[in-house]
């Protein structure tokens, strides 16, 4: 019930910063690149044209107006209509999402299985190979650019060695590549994140207790050392699915993925006004709603916040 | 009088990048059977580190360089990890400093308690809530059945340090090693908790081991104490008499501070503890001594016996500090 | 007294270099970027071909004596265009970063230390910043803004600025309750005096270590953005931009790719291992062990 009642609150809480997003992106939008009823008719169209579009967009109504207008027609669930597909942007979103969904599950589980026992090993064993090798892929995951990652990848898998597609999703071994590249992307961090919550957790005075108490070793890691730290490794989980979004918009292009962040891109370059702009609030969106649940979950496994949730709502 | 724990000739260092700090520096000491032994000195005089040692938990960059912990005569530095594990928790019971960090914030308290019973009498934690309800009832938890459930954010300071102790008396131990168990919480709940441990002292004959800053505490509740200073033991004797009677001047200014000021801190002597990665060369105390002589920075006393207590000051009992190997 | 000051300052940072250097990678790495730097530096006045001239007769050679890092998809040297390029995409990142971590610690600073309602008008700015996954933020800005320097310049720094913003007022917020800032308070003196004097002083490390981090991350976002076709328009041979021209002869001509990534790379990985050392150096409690019972 008290769950209910947090979850609530939490959303409540980022309308805010939702409707300062939609003032953001009606800034973008309407006031900074120019005409957009001269876009949508096109460089050769009539000035009668332009103004008849002008009007049916409600552009001639002064800009708090076009605001309000622009929220309302949102609310409704309706993000315009594509200019270049003239089909509703919210289809065209709907049918390109399970493919990120997919990319980014699974590369997040790629992720996951590599990073955690990496980060668990080599905060145990500080001076291993294994210790080198943690600590090598979490450089190369913050510092390669992962586009360029993706086409060495492609050069490599694809084109020398010939084992894998480099581009399309027909198959599934069509999404080895894209997601191992988008793994990459978040691995560096989760590693070194796990890596140092568990040097971290493993210092705290609680586990000198445990050992007072005479816990085996194995008790003592499982459960006073690795269970405390997975609250950070969950937090940085959630932090992450920022990078996943904005690396799979990337990883996408390059690997010709149909998913939203290929169908951004080839917005941009349609010069698809409304479709670009009904993509980046639907991420935002999605963004502004994982972190919701992220942070509920996060109540779920501090018992500390979740009680301070069960006092305050 | 059965001694159950005998500290010989013990040295522990800290290597650290700056020099390895001597945190003890050659301790001898020992525990009786059921009596309360102090130790007392201020922050950085080795007490913690001594407490660490004597229950086998110290933990890098800190590493014993030479000496035996013997307890019932089985040197504890020479045990193999799961023999020593055997011994924590069942033998040796430790209370900590700060209640609020050595508990783990993600569990109940009772399933850190039971933990206890778990790791030396196997099985599942759940066939111990009874014994951990009892436990709290000695250790004077109130409505201990809802208690056990609770998590340690919502319990008090001294609520807190029931359940450590608790935890350290759950083996039934033979020696309860309690490192400053009171200093992080307040006055009157100190002495709630000091009647506590004596309370459990009495009834189950165990030997405590207590550390502390607060001088003052430590006469009132030990039989003896120790006076530690920059690594190593300036005097040692039973309570009431070093209480008339002070014989190092450490051990005066001491208590000279603490019949000025009622604060009982000690760090109201002037100067502070030298540096352990260098320490002075002679008696360590001889830069704050206002009785120093001038071997004091040049020889270092030996601990040695005078009526009974043992001292190392050059200017108690013979006037040598004990047989110097340079005389 | 001033004198003693600087002299303390002067033995302080004379520690801190000492433990910098004897982190060997970041050692290492600092060269490798004063080596980019002079490389850069020397691409102002010299470059082996001029990088605009394209040559259709010597397309997308693989590297040789001639040209070392070979040629591209229309002639041009890409080693030269590598020296000329570094200079737009470590620039923006510099300024970006520069721009980004001034605009957020200030906000930062007046966010934590006043707190009240111009806090959480802060705290809301940020909070919307924040709701775009950062590389969606740089996108939306580039297409609103259209191609150009001063666009990705903007784009880079207006995504960078919010975490500053979170850091430094987090870290103002712990500090503030500090009995010796209260005790400044207490003496009289202004806000700014406080902020200025007291306050920057004790977070400036945080600052220059992450402000290192954001030097790495920035050079990889103003990358992307010339990749993805957003960034500079052609044909300044921004790195990031060489790497988008080259990825259709990715099959047959791999050099045109691999070269421009490496040097990204190899400046980002060094801008990282240097935060490494740097954050050492500035604060050895940030090196910890684990030992089991």
């Amino acid at each position: 019930m008290s769950l209910m009642r947090y979850l609530a609150k939490r959303v409540s809480h980022s309308i805010p910063t939702f409707i300062g997003a939609l003032l953001f992106m009606f800034i973008l939008v309407r006031v900074l690149p120019g005409d957009p009823a001269r876009l949508i008719a096109g460089p050769e169209a009539l000035e009668q044209d332009v103004q008849r579009i002008r009007e049916q967009l409600g552009l001639d109504k002064p800009l708090y107006l076009q605001f309000v207008d622009y929220v309302t027609t949102l609310l409704r669930g309706d993000l315009g209509t594509s200019i270049k597909f003239r089909t509703p942007v919210i289809n065209e979103i709907m049918a390109r999402l399970p493919y990120t969904i997919v990319l980014a599950l699974v590369a997040e589980a790629i992720a996951i299985s590599v990073a955690l026992p990496l980060g668990i090993l080599s905060a145990l064993r500080p001076n291993s190979k294994l210790s080198y090798v943690s600590s090598t892929i979490s450089l190369l995951g913050a510092s390669a650019p992962i586009f360029w990652v993706a086409l060495m990848f492609i050069y490599v898998f694809s084109v020398s060695l010939r084992w894998l597609p480099s581009s399309g999703a027909d198959s599934p071994r069509h999404i080895i590549l894209p997601a191992t590249t988008l793994a990459l992307l978040l691995m560096g961090n989760l590693t070194r994140i796990t890596r140092s919550s568990i040097i971290e957790a493993s210092n705290s005075n609680h586990v000198l207790t445990a050992a007072a108490k005479g816990l085996r070793d194995r008790a003592i890691l499982v459960r006073h050392v690795l269970k405390n730290a997975m609250i950070p490794i969950v937090t940085i989980m959630g932090l992450q699915i920022g990078s996943l979004l904005g690396g799979a918009i990337i990883t996408e292009t390059v690997y010709a993925w149909p998913g939203i962040g290929s169908l951004l891109i080839d917005a941009i370059f349609f010069r698809d006004y409304t479709l670009i702009q009904g993509i980046i609030l639907f991420i935002v969106l999605t963004f502004i709603a994982i972190n919701i649940i992220v942070d509920v979950v996060y109540a779920l496994i501090d018992p500390r916040i979740r009680d301070l949730l069960w006092r305050t709502s | 009088m059965e001694k159950i724990l005998e500290v010989i000739d013990l040295r522990v260092y800290y290597d650290l990048p700056q020099g390895s700090v001597k945190a003890i520096d050659g301790v001898d000491l020992d525990v009786v059977k059921g009596e309360i032994l102090g130790i007392a000195g201020e922050s950085g005089s080795g007490k913690s580190t001594l407490a660490l040692t004597v229950s086998g938990l110290l933990r890098p960059p800190a590493k014993v360089v030479s000496g035996k912990v013997l307890f019932n005569g089985v040197d504890i530095l020479k045990l193999k990890n799961d023999e020593l594990r055997s011994i924590r928790g069942s033998k040796i019971g430790m209370i900590f400093q700060d209640p609020n960090t050595y508990l783990n914030p993600i569990y109940t308290v009772g399933f850190q308690v039971g933990e206890v019973f778990e790791a030396h009498r196997g099985g599942s934690l759940r066939k111990y809530l009874d014994e951990v309800v009892k436990l709290f009832k000695a250790v004077k938890i109130a409505d201990p059945e809802r208690r056990v459930n609770a998590y340690p954010h919502q319990m008090s300071g001294g609520m807190k340090q029931r359940v450590l102790i608790s935890m350290a008396i759950a083996g039934e131990p033979e020696l309860i090693v309690a490192d400053e168990p009171t200093s992080a919480l307040d006055v009157t709940v100190q002495a709630e908790i000091v009647e506590l441990l004596n309370e459990i002292r009495d009834r189950m004959n165990t030997s405590v081991i207590f550390i502390t800053h607060d001088l003052a505490l430590l006469l009132e509740i030990s039989n003896r104490v120790a006076i530690m200073y920059a690594g190593k033991l300036v005097e040692v004797g039973k309570s009431s008499e070093m209480l008339k009677d002070p014989l190092h001047p450490y051990t005066k200014a001491l208590l000279s501070s603490l019949r000025y000021e009622r604060k009982k801190k000690l760090a109201s002597i002037k100067g502070s503890i030298p540096s352990l990665i260098n320490p002075p060369s002679g008696c360590r105390f001889h830069m704050r001594c206002p009785y120093a002589l001038p071997k004091c920075s040049q020889v270092e006393p030996k601990l040695v016996d005078v009526n009974g207590r043992k001292v190392a000051c050059f200017l108690v009992g013979d006037g040598y500090g004990g047989s110097d190997k340079s005389h | 007294m001033l004198k003693k000051i600087s002299e303390v300052k002067k033995k302080r940072l004379k520690e801190m270099w000492k433990v910098f250097k004897s982190n060997k990678a970041a050692y290492i790495s600092l060269c490798v970027i004063i080596s980019i730097l002079g490389m850069i530096l020397v691409g102002l006045v010299y470059t082996p071909y001029d990088p605009y001239d394209f040559n259709l007769r010597r397309v997308r050679q693989p590297p040789s004596l001639n040209h070392l890092l070979g040629t591209d998809e229309l002639g041009r040297d890409i080693l030269s265009r590598v020296m000329v390029g570094g200079r737009y995409t470590i620039g923006i990142s510099l300024i970006s970063v520069l721009i980004g971590t001034l605009l957020g610690t200030t906000l930062g600073l007046i966010s934590g230390y006043f707190g009240g309602k111009i806090d959480a008008l802060i705290q809301r700015i940020v909070d919307v910043a924040l709701s775009f996954p950062t590389t969606l933020l740089a996108i939306a800005l580039m297409v609103s803004l259209g191609p150009g320097m001063l666009s990705l310049i903007m784009a880079v720094s207006i995504s960078t600025f919010p975490v500053y913003a979170r850091l430094v007022r987090g870290a103002v917020l712990q500090l503030i309750n500090e009995d010796y800032i209260t005790a400044v308070k207490l003496l009289g003196r202004s806000s700014w005096h406080i902020m200025y004097r007291h306050v920057l002083p004790n977070v400036l490390s945080l600052i220059v270590v992450q402000s290192t981090y954001y030097l790495g991350f920035s050079i990889l976002l103003a990358s992307s953005l010339g990749f993805l076709g957003l960034g500079i328009p052609p044909p300044t041979p921004e790195w990031g931009a060489m790497i988008g021209g080259g990825r259709v002869y990715l099959f047959s001509s791999p050099h045109i790719v691999v070269f421009p990534g490496l040097f990204i790379m190899a400046t980002a990985l060094s801008f990282n291992l240097i935060g490494d050392g740097l954050r050492d150096a500035l604060d050895p409690k940030s090196r910890m062990f684990f030992r089991r019972f």
